[in-house]
Formats: C-alpha cells, sequence, structure tokens
C-alpha cells in the first residue's frame, strides 16, 4: 500500500494536535523562491512602511525604524512626560523595584515580542522583536522580523548588535518573551553574540497591584483602556499573530503582518505610557490619582517596608468616612503602630471599628483590645474590645475563619478575666 | 488449615490438607542458588568502594562485574536480572564512578513509573551520601517543585525521570537542558521489558528524539538497559535505542527455595467440565494465609477482578485485621493512593494486596511470603515476574498459581513442563506505527528543524516530511523543515494510551464534594463506565448515574450492590487493502489494513456468588471507529459441507478458542489482539476469523499471527483436543454453542483452515 493512501486511511488518527483553522482562506501557495539571492518579495510595500532588509551572509532579516516626538500624546500622556518621570525618581529621596533612579531616560529598552505560538518550548519561535528608547529629542521604536523559519541568525545579529540599555521595560516579560529570548537564542548561540543581563521592569506585576480592585482580566489593552486614556481602532487581537505570520510565510504578502506589527507597536508605546503613569502614581504627582490607587500605593510602600512614604500615602486619603477612607484610616492606623505612633493609631481604630465592614470592625477591636491589655493595662475596656469583636463574627461567613478567631479570641478573654481577677 | 506461624508449617500445611493436596497438580521446587562473585574492580574510586562495604557489598555479582567493565569500554549494554539480583548495581556503579573520572558527566534514568523512580532516587541517594561524594542525584517528574526544577537542569548529575516526562516535559524544552545534554554520558533504561507494544513502540519514538537533541549538542551516550527474563531482551534493546548492544546474562546472585504450585479447582459439573470458580478458591487461599498473617500479595488479571476479591477479603478478616491491612493496587487509582499502599507494605502494617500487574515492576515492596495468581497472568514473563513478588530476598517462599477455567489457563496447568522450560515470550515494538511515528516526528521538528536526508533513527522520513508540510504543519525553507503551528504537539500525544482522551471519574456521592477518584481510557470506558455500570474502586462499589462522552467524564455515586455488570461490543469490520496474501487450494490467509467499528450494545448484570444473570439493559454511546492492521483467514463456503447454523457456531467457537492461545504465541495482553469470526465476510463473502491489533495503525501483533498461523491453529486444535469435555466447555469453546457436535465441528473448523484432511 503508498504511504500516502495510508496517511490519508489514517488521518482521522492524525489529527491531534492540529487545529484546521489557518487553512480556511489560505490563498494558493506562493512560489517558493530557491536560493538567497535578496530578490525580498514586495520590496516597495516594506519599503513604504520604512522596513529594511538587514543581510548577513546568504539570510536576511526585516528592520523597521520609526521615530516619534516626545510631543507625541499616547493616551493621556506626552512621550516628554516619560523623560520628567525618570528625572524625578532620579531627585527623590526614597527608592522602589520601579524607580530609575541612577539611570538616564536613554538605559530603559520597552520590549514586546510576537510569537508563532502560545507557552514556552524550544518550538516557538520568535518572528518580531520590537523596542523601543527614549532620546532626547524622539521616541525610536525598532522592529526586527523573521522572514521565514531559519534566518535567525541574522535576527539575532541584527537585534543583539544594537542594544546598548540596561534595563528592560516589558508586559509579562520575566514569565514569557524574555525566557523565551534565552531559548531561541540558545539555538543560534554559536553563531550570534551572547545575550547581555538586563535589569527588568515588569509592569504587568505592577499592574495587578494597582488595578486589581478594577479590572479583572490584566491584559495590556483593558490597562489601556480603563487606565491609560488609549483605547484601539481595528486592532489585531494577539492570539491571531501564529496564523496570520503562517500565511505571510506562506504567501510573502505583507499586508497581514503589516497589522501584527501595528500591533505590537501600540504594545511598546503603551509600556512607555503606562511606566510614565505607574511613575508618577508612585511618585505621588499624579492629582489624578484615586482615592483607592493612594491606598495601593501606600499599601506597595508598607509591603516593601518603606513605613514613612506608606504613612504618608494613606494619610492623604484617610478623610472621611468613605469606604477607601476607611481602609486607608485602617491601613495607616497599621502603620502609626509599627512606628510607635499609638496614640494616633488608637483614635483610627476606634474610628474604623465604628465605621468599617465586618472585617475591619473585628481587625479593628482586636488591635484595640491588644493596646488596651499591653499598653494601656485597663483590662476591662480591653475585654469589652474583645466582646465587641465577638459580637461581630455572626457576618463572617468563612467558617474556618470563624473558628479561628472565635478561638483566639477565647484565649484573649480569658487571660484577661483572669488577670483581671488578680487586680 | 491449622495455626500456622511460619513459612515450614505453610509448606507442611500445603503438602498435608487434603483439601488443597489433591487440588496441587504440579509442586516445582526450584533449588536455592548458591552466589557467584568477583572481586570489586581496582579502578572503582576508593569513596565509592567504602560505600559498597558499608552497605555489605564486599564483592560484585558476576553479573554486576561484566556490567561494570562493559559500559567502562564505552559499550552500551542489556542486563537480564531477575528480581533482587543487585541489577541497580549494574547502571549505578559504572555510572557514579563515570562522574567520579569526569565530574562534569551526567546521566539519565529513565523508569516506567513515578514510584520506581522515587523508589531508585533514595536508593542511589544513600549511596551517595555513604560514599560522601559529591555528586547531585535528582527525580524529575511531576510532583517535582518549581523551584528546585532549574537546579535538577543545570546541576543534576543524575536525572531520574520517566518516559512521559521526558517526551513533555524535559525534550521540547532542550534549550533549558543544554548542561544535561551536551555532557551526557549515559542513559539508563531500566525494566527494559515493559517497553513492548504501544507503549514501547512510543518510547522508541521518544529516544529517536533523544539522540537527535543529543547530536546536536554533540554528546553520544551509552545506553544501559535492565530487564527481567523475556526471549529477546537483546533485540529488543536495540530496536529500542538503535544501539548496538551487548547482552549480559551471567546471572551471579544467589536466590532462596521457592515452591511453585499449580492448583487447579475441582470440577464441579463433569459433564460440562466446569471447575470451581479460580477467584473463589483464590480468595479461600490467600483467607488462609491472611487469617495467619502471612504476608500475602495476590495478583488478578483484571481491575474488576481486582476489586472483587479485594471486597472478599477485606470482609474475611475484617475482625481480625482491619479492612486496612489489605489493600488493593492498580492504575485507576491515583498516585497519592498508590505511594500510601507501597509503603504500608514495607513497613508491614498492611498483610496483603490485591493487585493488577502494576506491582510486577521493580517497586520496592520488601519481603512477602506468599504469592497467589488468580489464573495464569498471560505470559511466561509476567508469571515469573509476579513470581519474584515472593521472596525476593532469599529464603523459602511459595508461589501458588490458581488456574481459572479458560482454555489458557488449562493448557498452561496442565503442561507444567511448557511452562517451566519453554523460552518466555518475545517483546515486540513496531516504531514505525505510522500514526505513532508522526506524533513524534512532530515533537520532533518542534525541537528541532529537519535537515534534508535526515533520518529519524533508522526511518526515512522526507515523505512524511512532505506530508506534515501539505498539512501545513511544517514549513520547508531551502532544505530544512520548520514547525510551523501554534500548538505544543507533545500536550496532546500519550504514550501510555491507545487513545489519547481519557474520562475522568468524578464521585458526586457527596454532592457537595465531588472529586475525581479515577481515570480510564475510552475504548474501555465504552464497556466499563456507560450508564448504570457498576465500576468497583478500592472495593467500594459505584453506580455510573452518567457517563458524558462529549465531556468525558463519568459522573458515579456509591452504592451497595450483590452484582456486577458485564457489557456487549458489537463489531463490524472492513477490509481496506490487502498488504500480504496467501492462497492455498480452499483457504486464504491476508493481512492488511481494516476499519474497525465498535459499538457498545447491552449490559448485563451479574450475581455476585452464582454469575447468573440478573438482568440486563441497553447502551446508548457512539460508534468507535478504529482503522487498524488485521490478519485474517477465510475458507470456502461449500467446502465446510457443514450446515449454516453449524458452520456459524463453528466460526464462533474456533474464534474463542483462538482468543486464548494468541497470546502465547505474540507476547500481549490478551485484550490487545482482538478476534472476530465473520460467517460472510465482506470483502470476500467467506466465512472468515479476523485477528487485528486494537491500537489504531497496529503495533505488528496481527501481523505475527498472519506469519505464524500454521503453528497457532495446530495449538488451539491440540488444546480443544485435550480438554476433558464432551461436546465442548467455557474451557476450550467459549459457552455460547450448546450443540452436541460443537466440539468436533470446532476440530473440523481447524482441520479446514489447516488442510490437513
Amino acid at each position: 500500500m503508498s504511504l500516502k493512501n495510508k496517511l490519508n486511511r489514517l488521518k482521522p488518527h492524525l489529527s491531534s494536535g492540529v487545529t484546521h483553522q489557518e487553512r480556511q482562506g489560505v490563498i494558493e501557495k506562493a512560489q517558493q523562491s530557491e536560493s538567497f539571492d535578496l530578490d525580498i518579495p514586495y520590496k516597495e510595500i516594506w519599503e513604504s512602511e520604512n522596513v529594511k532588509p538587514y543581510i548577513l551572509d546568504n539570510e536576511y532579516c526585516l528592520v523597521r525604524e520609526v521615530k516619534y516626538p516626545l510631543t507625541y500624546k499616547h493616551g493621556h500622556y506626552f512621550f516628554a512626560e516619560a523623560i520628567e518621570a525618570v528625572r524625578q525618581w532620579n531627585e527623590v529621596n526614597f527608592d522602589h523595584p520601579l524607580s530609575a533612579s541612577g539611570h538616564t531616560p536613554g538605559d530603559l529598552f520597552f520590549f514586546d515580542t510576537e510569537t508563532t505560538g502560545l507557552g514556552g518550548g524550544a518550538g516557538n519561535t520568535i518572528f518580531l522583536l520590537g523596542y523601543a528608547s527614549l532620546r532626547e529629542d524622539s521616541v525610536v521604536l525598532k522592529q526586527h522580523i523573521l522572514p521565514q523559519p531559519g534566518a535567525e541568525v541574522a535576527l539575532y545579529q541584527s537585534f543583539l548588535e544594537e542594544i546598548d540599555y540596561t534595563t528592560l521595560v516589558t508586559y509579562n516579560g520575566k514569565a514569557f518573551d524574555w525566557p523565551q529570548v534565552k531559548t531561541r537564542h540558545t539555538l543560534v548561540r554559536n553563531h550570534v553574540p551572547k545575550l547581555p543581563s538586563f535589569g527588568h521592569f515588569d509592569l504587568y506585576h505592577a499592574a495587578r497591584r494597582m488595578w486589581k480592585h478594577k479590572i479583572e482580566r490584566m491584559k495590556l489593552s483593558m490597562v489601556e483602556k480603563e487606565i491609560l486614556g488609549f483605547e484601539r481602532q481595528d486592532d489585531i487581537p494577539g492570539f491571531l499573530a501564529p496564523m496570520i505570520y503562517f500565511d505571510f510565510v506562506e504567501r510573502k504578502h505583507p499586508e497581514g503582518l503589516l497589522g501584527v506589527m501595528k500591533h505590537n507597536e501600540l504594545d511598546i508605546l503603551s509600556l512607555i505610557t503606562l511606566y510614565t503613569h505607574l511613575s508618577f502614581q508612585l511618585l505621588g504627582v499624579d492629582n489624578n490619582r484615586s482615592v483607592r490607587e493612594t491606598f495601593e500605593v501606600g499599601r506597595w510602600y508598607s509591603y516593601l517596608g518603606d513605613r514613612q512614604k506608606a504613612e504618608e500615602n494613606f494619610a492623604q486619603i484617610a478623610d472621611g468616612n468613605e469606604t477607601d477612607a476607611i481602609l486607608a484610616k485602617h491601613a495607616l492606623a497599621f502603620e502609626y503602630k509599627r512606628n510607635g505612633n499609638y496614640k494616633s493609631a488608637v483614635n483610627l481604630w476606634k474610628e474604623t471599628a465604628k465605621y468599617g465592614n465586618h472585617d475591619i470592625r473585628i481587625e479593628a477591636y482586636i488591635e484595640l483590645a491588644k493596646y488596651y491589655e499591653h499598653k494601656s493595662k485597663d483590662y476591662q475596656q480591653a475585654l469589652t474590645s474583645c466582646e465587641e469583636a465577638v459580637s461581630q463574627l455572626i457576618e463572617v461567613e468563612n467558617e474556618k475563619k470563624v473558628a479561628r478567631l472565635q478561638k483566639d479570641l477565647q484565649k484573649r478573654k480569658n487571660r484577661l478575666l483572669s488577670k483581671l481577677n488578680r487586680q | 488449615m491449622k495455626f500456622i506461624s511460619n513459612m515450614q508449617d505453610v509448606i507442611q500445611q500445603l503438602k498435608l490438607d487434603d483439601t488443597i493436596k489433591e487440588n496441587i497438580i504440579h509442586w516445582q521446587t526450584i533449588e536455592p542458588k548458591s552466589a557467584n562473585t568477583s572481586d570489586i574492580p581496582t579502578d572503582i574510586h576508593p569513596l565509592l568502594k567504602q560505600a559498597m562495604v558499608k552497605r555489605g557489598i564486599g564483592e560484585l555479582y558476576t553479573h554486576q562485574r561484566t556490567a561494570y567493565e562493559t559500559a567502562k569500554n564505552g559499550m552500551s549494554f542489556v542486563a537480564v536480572t531477575p528480581t533482587a539480583s543487585g541489577k541497580t548495581l549494574c547502571y549505578n556503579l559504572p555510572v557514579l564512578q563515570g562522574i567520579m573520572n569526569d565530574p562534569n558527566s551526567r546521566a539519565l534514568y529513565l523508569f516506567p513509573t513515578k514510584a520506581l523512580a522515587q523508589d531508585q532516587k533514595s536508593e542511589i541517594n544513600e549511596f551517595i551520601q555513604e560514599s560522601g561524594l559529591n555528586i547531585n542525584s535528582y527525580t524529575y517528574d511531576g510532583d517535582t517543585p518549581a523551584n528546585i526544577r532549574q537546579k535538577v537542569r543545570k546541576a543534576g548529575h543524575v536525572v531520574i525521570t520517566n518516559p512521559d516526562m521526558l517526551h513533555s516535559a524535559i525534550l521540547p524544552h532542550h534549550t533549558k537542558w543544554v548542561s544535561l545534554f551536551e555532557n551526557l554520558k549515559f542513559v539508563v533504561i531500566d525494566e527494559l521489558h515493559i517497553y513492548r507494544g504501544v507503549f514501547g513502540s512510543h518510547v522508541a519514538n521518544v529516544i529517536r528524539r533523544l539522540k537527535r537533541i543529543c547530536e546536536y549538542y554533540g554528546s553520544n551516550p551509552v545506553f544501559i538497559c535492565t530487564s527481567a527474563t523475556i526471549a529477546n531482551p537483546l533485540e529488543l534493546a536495540e530496536h529500542l535505542t538503535e544501539t548496538k548492544m551487548v547482552l549480559i546474562d551471567n546471572n551471579g546472585a544467589p536466590s532462596g527455595r521457592k515452591h511453585f504450585l499449580f492448583y487447579n479447582p475441582p470440577i464441579v459439573n463433569k459433564p460440562l467440565n466446569i471447575r470451581r470458580s479460580a477467584t473463589l478458591e483464590t480468595r479461600w487461599l490467600a483467607g488462609e494465609f491472611l487469617k495467619n498473617k502471612i504476608q500475602t500479595i495476590v495478583f488478578a488479571r483484571s481491575r474488576v477482578r481486582v476489586e472483587i476479591l479485594l471486597t472478599y477479603l477485606q470482609e474475611l478478616v475484617k475482625h481480625k485485621l482491619g479492612t486496612k491491612a489489605i489493600r488493593g493496587y492498580r492504575g485507576g487509582y491515583l498516585p497519592t493512593e498508590r505511594r500510601e499502599i507501597e509503603k504500608g507494605l514495607r513497613t508491614g502494617d498492611i498483610y496483603g494486596v490485591v493487585s493488577t500487574n502494576a506491582l510486577e515492576l521493580g517497586v520496592d515492596i520488601g519481603q512477602l511470603q506468599v504469592c497467589i495468581m488468580n489464573g495464569y497472568p498471560g505470559t511466561i514473563a509476567s508469571a515469573w515476574q509476579q513470581a519474584g513478588r515472593a521472596g525476593r530476598r532469599h529464603g523459602e517462599s511459595v508461589v501458588i498459581m490458581v488456574a481459572s477455567s479458560s482454555p489458557l489457563d488449562q493448557y498452561i496447568i496442565q503442561h507444567p513442563d511448557y511452562f517451566f522450560t519453554r523460552s518466555p515470550e518475545t517483546a515486540r515494538i513496531n516504531p514505525d506505527n505510522l500514526i505513532i511515528l508522526i506524533d513524534h516526528l512532530k515533537c520532533a521538528a518542534y525541537e528541532l528543524p529537519f535537515k534534508a536526508g535526515e533520518r529519524f533513527g533508522k526511518t526515512e522520513v522526507e515523505e512524511i516530511l512532505d506530508y506534515l508540510t501539505e498539512e501545513r504543519i511544517l514549513h520547508q525553507n531551502g532544505d530544512k523543515w520548520y514547525w510551523m503551528h501554534d500548538a505544543f504537539p507533545a500536550h496532546n500525544i500519550s504514550l501510555r494510551s491507545a487513545s489519547q482522551e481519557n474520562v475522568v471519574i468524578i464521585d458526586q456521592s457527596d454532592v457537595a464534594n465531588a472529586r475525581v477518584i479515577g481515570e480510564m481510557d475510552t475504548f474501555s470506558a465504552l464497556t466499563l463506565l456507560h450508564d448504570e455500570a457498576i465500576y468497583l474502586h478500592q472495593g467500594r462499589q459505584f453506580q455510573v448515574e452518567k457517563l458524558d462522552w462529549e465531556e468525558k467524564k463519568a459522573f458515579v455515586r456509591e452504592v451497595t450492590v450483590d452484582y456486577f455488570t458485564d457489557a456487549n461490543l458489537a463489531v463490524q469490520l472492513n477490509v481496506l487493502e490487502e498488504d500480504k496474501h496467501r492462497n492455498l487450494e480452499q483457504v486464504e490467509i491476508g493481512y492488511g489494513d481494516v476499519s474497525v467499528r465498535a459499538m457498545a450494545t447491552i449490559f448485563k448484570k451479574i450475581k455476585f456468588e452464582t454469575h447468573e444473570n440478573i438482568g440486563s439493559g441497553p447502551i446508548h454511546l457512539p460508534e468507535v471507529e478504529l482503522h487498524t492492521s488485521s490478519s485474517w483467514i477465510s475458507l470456502d463456503k461449500d467446502h465446510s459441507k457443514l450446515s449454516d447454523k453449524r458452520l456459524e457456531q463453528g466460526l464462533i467457537g474456533t474464534a474463542q478458542s483462538l482468543k486464548h492461545i494468541i497470546p502465547l504465541f505474540v507476547m500481549c495482553d490478551p485484550q490487545d489482539v482482538h478476534v472476530v469470526p465473520q460467517v460472510k465476510a465482506s470483502h470476500n463473502e467467506k466465512p472468515t476469523i479476523f485477528f487485528y491489533d486494537r491500537y489504531p495503525g497496529g503495533i505488528g501483533l496481527s501481523e505475527k499471527v498472519y506469519e505464524g498461523m500454521d503453528a497457532i491453529l495446530s495449538e488451539t486444535k491440540s488444546m480443544v483436543e485435550r480438554c476433558q469435555c464432551q461436546s465442548g466447555c467455557p474451557s476450550c469453546i467459549g459457552s455460547e454453542n450448546t450443540s452436541d457436535t460443537g466440539k468436533v465441528d470446532v476440530i473440523k473448523m481447524i482441520d479446514l483452515f489447516l488442510q490437513s484432511k
């Protein structure tokens, strides 16, 4: 039996791992060019898009370069403001993982890739390496494009030749883009320069800290829309990029790929705006910062152990009895406690014990009980606070939590009672 | 049985007890064998030698010494080692010494299961610790925490894993394992004999991929295999690794005295030749031992049998030992459950275990005194592996094989010579099964592009690469083929199961707390997890409330009933293309591709003790189609001179008896080759019997049937003739034929096929 017949017969069993979406709409297969005579298909279209070939031995890759003036506004910010953000980081006397202190604007490397598949693995090819950097008078955006599989030496050579930056700025690049660059680089490592080591600002994790309360899936496009004041028109969704690239590899016509490149370009520009916005939030110079955002900034500093910045941020919003203000007061009280400022802490807890939700009320009463027991030695007051806390337990739904709190509070009450007896 | 306390008493009792001894139709005593040793080689590192002495190893067994010398000379080998012969030293010694000579060297250990890998990690780590050498060995499997994975990749001298993990987690991410692949000196494949059939064919391809990646990174490892006794260890090892091998079979390890008993349950119905149920006899025997706290392992052939025996035995000793002292062990259990059982056996908290062949492998469960097989396990190799479970570290032990009334069992038990002198079965793989090959070609192309002229192992693949290019999975550019798809191919390819999707079994007895208790391949699910089926798990009965075929989920609820269910599968067969053909005068024998359409039709409810049929119901599940290879034998109808009725009955009976003999000739589980009779086959309109591989595309089993047709037929004939029944019984031609001429017709039919009269 011929192999071909057999293959066709077994087709139903062979379908695993292969979706056939890409077959739809595929047009006649383009004539395969036999040699690398650098007869680049559709050269004129590429040229009109500022794309030039980069030639290495018998291979080439494509490089696009565009410039944006600093007066260009992407979302709520001008690119000039990104430079301002770096300047301010260099002037303040506190630190933060996203601080550009010690860097010039040109050190930052806003980076994003497009790949032929999802997830990691040796066979997932990066076909587009895009990045932007801040210059004195402009933003320069470059995209290195793999014209067909097998041209990766040229791709990585052209890419690595030019980069002399110190810090990557990405969106989820720690988990995805950069490991994938390392993977693909390993496959050509004997032919191209080594990968430099970088610092890395991964803005995805920053965005999650700041806006988890209002955005469920923290996709960059959602952050743009909800936070950065930028909405995309006719954007190609990222998940279609592999199909479009496969089609490009067959037909060589750039039209689909130009859409993917546009998508990648917007991702990178948004990284600049996102970094600017996050910096201004963290620096405390954004006048439009919401109460909740201020609260999250305070929490972040608190998590980092910067008591002063945490206190400062909480204090800004601890005014009034709005939900967010109560949250801030409660968090601020903990900062005061850590700084040994018990009096201010107790005043705030007295408020949050009255106006907070049940979780906050319980915590506040417990903190008050601790204060009365160990600091002011007013055991009767402490006991009353404990009982207040117990009376709130009925509102808690998580049964394990109720049990734990009940046990803790009972222990505290017993101890207080025996202390009272001894008095 | 009286109270017994040690093995001497056990043996005495078995010899004297009337109810037992008359059923023992063969008693083979395998005499103890003394050790055959050799000095520890002088070039072994002093610290390694010291660690060996600390563990009580003053010299090497001859086979260990040969293994060491062979590996040292850079030659790959396969060592054939019975249970408890110190096989781990055959690879640990050359590997550790190799790492001492060159600290950059790396070794990859492959074990067929996670449990075995864990076991071996403890063993090698103890050894390393005692030597005080700076060698890192780690397991790498699904349970390895993310934070130490990086360390394993970069710094593990010895990486211990399983083929599935190599296939789906290591090879596709080879760029993260550069230091392993650049320095890989040894690949150890333990339990080689497990890699046969579908699983072996997959693993052979995984090894092709491994070798391809090694070549890319510039390494050329030595392969070290160990195998239980099979007929063709060298051939299998060379086929699996496509590497020239040396065979090491000079076993120098001692063994204790072993009593191997063939037990045939008494006949309860003479005219029908019906014996007492083997399961009942097994239950009784095991119960006697367990009541006297003799650690006993019981092997049963199917999951269902395991569960039935477990229910019986737990009930029996409930008051004396507690139900926890006897446990089940089989594939469908979750890993944590299995680990717990293995530990209990080692510590002695568990007295008895009822297992499928899952425990044939070298999982260290310590020393069991008695092994009972509920029925012949299907292959000689398998029987010896199971027997090795009793008394694996010296001392006297007893193995009892309880024959069922199946013809194969009766054949074996009445021919002890056959069992004790015949060489064990041959293990076969077919790495070039198109379906398996293509699956792994995809994975390989994902890992590294293919170059023109490159072979995959020894196989030429350009035609298939072109096919995959047409299918838009690969892209050809210049003289290379590149992966051009957004999928991660290894994720959809399972090395273990014929079908690629499993049905998960969800217990919803407690509605608020539904949980997954196991899984099963879709083909088995057709007959075991249909609506209303009784599914047994750890001796508990569950009824399937709903099988969601689309979503591959079976929802079950715990019940207590006194029956189990048994489903019928209706099969349609069409010959698509004939590859081989032998035409005799009145008979034609063929081999080629067939399409099999199977549909579960009805199920029966069968009462536990009496095996009465107490009800039935329809099964509504879609037809499952399978394209596979098959051989067949057809007869000219007129030639038979039998009435249509007798012809049909004769064919069914012949198929029944063939079904039992085939696993003897083709080392496989009985369900791997299906035997289907057709009165009028659609391709030649002749009375025909088909033998087809259960795996899509076939794995070479039915081709072996084609080649060995005459031998299989004559062996089947003599089995039927020798059966003591008068006109056919379940032991020879099955139970569906009730006419007086059943047996004669089958013999006549086989004669016709054989053209001997």
